[in-house]
């Protein structure tokens, strides 16, 4: 054999090699959670089904939906945030309300709105919808890790992968755009980065009738260390509706666009 | 007498912490919630929608001009535990609203009740807590 003949082959084999390694992430990438493939493969039973429509329990005060901490540390850059939305206060104002303006609510603020949210719990998935601009949440339980962060697309609700440990489901959640994101709505303006993880304990109690949420949230670019808290839903016999952010929604909504709102 | 007033502001504070959440779509912080300001006019358009019903309502104002003040609300399913339907009110009917308004001195207020032109009083929160 040649030197050009063997340096042909190893060209090939190369070309070869990275196709087959292309190929095989392609392979790699995970099943639907809605494929039969995926639904019907062999899994333990879950634990619990929280397949159903769920409200926030606001029995714990006016002020029980919203996610920050007593006290906190926060980090410059989300100081400045926060104090101006301290300074928007004491003068009847709001600091970038940027749900009001029809951006998502996300997480975790998407859990605690005053609408219902419906969840649907297959062996693979958790589809949860919120009837606060319908906005949807998956969580994943077939055993997928989360995505390649070079080719995820961000988002509000962030991606969410699930384990069962005990009877106890642990869904962490990461990847969200880190813009018109907030941790609080109309009190502390501390913003979420693409940075938020957030890990929630869940667990089904009072005979299926409540889910109890235990949080552990970070996000080093707005706070320093853990956020821990603990909230509750209850069970609620209702359907939700659509309910969107109409493109003429704020021209009637006008205190939106009043100069009360600090943009 | 003391006594009478102090359960008279617990019951108005208890009622705006009931009332408060369920402005979910933006935040009702903006609103005074310490005055009520009376409304006398014809209603421009009435809206049934989700997030939020509203009321565009057309009142004479000092000058002899017309002022359309922007009432917001709460989304249809409040509504309809306190006695409200689609057709509670139509763009002319002549109405009284109480309003919460923004500290601003805009034509916007966060709604509190209405008399309709029969004299029905209507609130948009169920006499009970919704939930």
């Amino acid at each position: 054999m040649t030197v050009s003949a063997k340096l042909f082959l190893v060209v090939v084999s190369l070309a070869l090699g990275l196709r087959s390694t292309a190929l095989a992430q392609g392979v790699a990438a995970p099943q639907s959670a809605l494929s039969p493939e995926n639904l019907s493969k062999q899994r333990p039973k879950a634990p619990f089904d929280l397949t159903g429509t769920w409200l926030h329990d606001n029995k714990d005060g006016p002020n029980s939906w919203r996610f920050v901490p007593p006290t906190f540390k926060l980090t410059p850059d989300a100081q400045e945030h926060y104090d101006a939305g301290q300074r928007a206060t004491k003068e009847g104002k709001v600091y970038r309300d940027d749900i009001g303006q029809c951006w998502p609510a996300g997480m975790p603020l998407i859990m605690t709105r005053v609408w219902p949210i419906a969840m649907v719990q297959l062996p693979t998935a958790i589809y949860m919808t919120s009837a606060f601009m319908n906005s949807l949440r998956i969580i994943y339980l077939d055993g997928r890790p989360h995505s390649d962060p070079d080719i995820v697309v961000p988002s509000f609700n962030g991606e969410s992968i699930g384990r069962w440990e005990g009877n106890t489901l642990v869904v962490d959640t990461k990847y969200f755009p880190g813009h018109h994101h907030w941790m609080d709505q109309g009190g502390a303006s501390i913003p979420a980065s693409d940075q938020l993880h957030i890990v929630e304990r869940i667990r089904m109690i009072n005979s299926g009738n409540v889910l109890e949420i235990e949080y552990t949230m970070t996000d080093p670019k707005s706070w320093d260390g853990e956020w821990k808290m603990t909230k509750r839903w209850n069970r609620v016999n209702e359907d939700i509706t659509e309910v969107e952010c109409w493109p003429d929604l704020n021209d009637h909504i006008r205190s939106t666009s009043s100069s009360s709102q600090i943009r | 007498m003391t006594k009478k007033i102090n359960g008279l502001i617990a019951a108005l504070v208890l009622g705006n912490f009931l009332a408060f959440p369920i402005f979910a779509h933006h935040s009702p912080a903006v609103f005074d919630r310490t005055k009520e300001v009376k409304l006398v006019g014809s209603v421009k358009e009435f809206r049934w929608s989700n997030p939020h019903s509203f009321i565009e309502l057309d009142v004479r104002n000092e000058k002899g001009g017309t002022d359309t003040w922007a009432v917001e609300m709460n989304p249809p399913n409040y509504l309809v535990k306190a006695g409200w339907t689609s057709k509670t009110v139509k763009p002319g009917d002549m109405v009284t609203i109480m309003v919460n308004p923004l500290r601003t001195n805009e034509p916007v207020g966060k709604f509190v009740s209405i008399t309709l032109p029969g004299g029905q009083v209507l609130t948009e929160n169920a006499p009970s807590p919704a939930r």
